[in-house]
């Protein structure tokens, strides 16, 4: 006789586990049909076996366990696991936190070149830039995104903003160089612009961080409607992401602000063009990495520890970055000299 | 993990972070920065990788010049903002920069710091 039961399930984190649920699922010979409702977090199933709600609830997640899923008849009340996971996740990104900034307080990054700047300086300068605490808020804002893009969306949707981001990086660096180029030393770069975008994207990898670390209920920090509809505009659309990209420009970093002195000196569209679009190239490794790493680590069994981790990363350093700003706008007392 | 355990490794994290942020750099090496040529008080301060010296003295009540040097410097300490004197200026990658700061008074220290906020040095008058 065939019944319909209906499970709470656990774990899941993302859309794909729909439908590895579902398959897990299906492959069970006394099972007809499961489908999986990710919002309300159930799993609805049809079965020709005659065992209770609470045997089957155990069997299935035996077969689901080992992705991270758990089924139950009951709804778990704060699930004990994922209070496990922040545990784990708080040491582990502490420890990313202290070796960043002890790789900063060691002055292995401080170098210096001497002559001209030419487009393989900056590649090189920008290989540098983009693991120096500079570009911690550069960085932090790319992972927190990311992170919270990954955990958000399903496969297809996920690696397309990223490419454009990172293309609106690369090509308004590129633009951006070669303007300054052509117009020479017309222009002075605003501190307090960039300094308040700074702030800005601090923030945002503050209330990104907390949201990640899921430490309130429901897993989310309310955040109010229209900060929300930004970020699902960074999800789905195809200008926001290139918005984010070319504003990486203006951002306060001393690597980025010194590349656009040598390309405001540089003479020409084509000089500033070519050590804007170099500089750039060289941060991108290790940004791509970080956008990218994030939505692999997304599909894997580590994800929510991935993602609570990289909360605790996001959270340090908005609050550095955050700090750093309000002390550059001279609005508190240099708290620190990193 | 055991929920102790990871306890006591984040307290032990979080004092390292702390160690990393207060602990002593070579700014605490007092330098012998500061000369007087034609009643005018020089301060020479090195900006590459932060500011060096962090903290220096200097006499009150004398026309008083910052020099910031650099040497093939592109990190933050290039763009150097002094907010009390409404300075913000991109320092050349290479040379002497030489930024007039009046007649500073007893007891107000000068306070520059990188665009980003990360370095930061002080100039005490006494």
């Amino acid at each position: 006789m065939l019944m319909t039961y209906t499970f709470h399930v656990s774990g899941t984190h993302c859309a794909a586990c729909k439908i590895l649920i579902e398959d897990i699922l299906k492959e069970q010979d006394f099972i007809k049909s499961a489908k999986v409702d990710l919002n309300k977090k159930t799993v609805e199933i049809n079965t020709d076996s005659d065992k209770n709600q609470g045997e089957l609830a155990q069997i299935l997640t035996e077969k689901i366990k080992s992705n991270g899923y758990i089924l139950s008849v009951e709804k778990l009340i704060l699930e004990k696991k994922s209070d496990d996971v922040i545990w784990k996740a708080i040491p582990i990104g502490l420890v990313f936190l202290v070796l960043f900034f002890l790789l900063q307080k060691s002055g292995i990054l401080n170098f210096s070149i001497g002559g001209k700047t030419t487009p393989t300086t900056s590649f090189i300068i920008g290989l540098i830039a983009s693991v120096s605490s500079c570009l911690a808020i550069v960085g932090g804002l790319i992972l927190s995104l990311s992170a919270k893009i990954a955990k958000d969306d399903d496969d297809e949707l996920k690696r397309k903003p990223f490419i454009l981001f990172h293309l609106g990086r690369l090509l308004s660096f590129a633009i951006l160089g070669g303007v300054l180029g052509l117009i020479g030393g017309a222009i002075g770069i605003n501190f307090t612009f960039s300094a308040i975008l700074g702030i800005i994207a601090s923030l945002v990898m503050i209330i990104l961080g907390i949201n990640l670390l899921g430490i309130f209920k429901k897993n989310t920090l309310t955040l109010p409607s229209h900060i929300f509809s930004f970020f699902r505009k960074v999800e789905h659309t195809t200008l926001a992401p290139i918005v984010v990209g070319v504003g990486t420009f203006f951002l306060p970093c001393g690597f980025t602000q010194s590349m656009q002195v040598v390309a405001l000196s540089s003479g020409s569209f084509m000089s500033g063009l070519l050590i804007m679009f170099a500089f750039a190239l060289g941060t991108l490794p290790v940004l791509a990495f970080l956008s990218f790493g994030s939505v692999s680590f997304a599909h894997s069994t580590y994800a929510p520890l991935f993602f609570k981790s990289t909360g605790v990363v996001v959270l340090g350093l908005g609050v550095f970055a955050l700090l750093a700003g309000l002390a550059g706008l001279g609005i508190i007392n240099p708290l620190f000299s990193i | 993990m055991n929920k102790t355990a990871s306890i006591i490794i984040t307290l032990g994290l979080v004092i390292a972070l702390y160690v990393v942020f207060t602990g002593s750099s070579k700014s605490e090496v007092v330098a012998n920065n500061v000369e007087i040529r034609n009643g005018i008080q020089y301060v020479t301060i090195n900006a590459g990788g932060g500011y060096s010296p962090g903290i220096s003295s200097a006499q009150a009540g004398i026309p008083t010049k910052l020099v910031m040097k650099t040497k093939g410097t592109y990190d933050c300490s290039l763009s150097l903002a002094i907010p009390s004197i409404n300075y913000q200026n991109i320092l050349p990658q290479t040379g002497d920069t030489e930024i007039d700061v009046g007649t500073p008074e007893i007891g107000k220290p000068l306070r520059g710091i990188c665009g980003m906020g990360m370095y930061n040095f002080a100039v005490n008058f006494n």
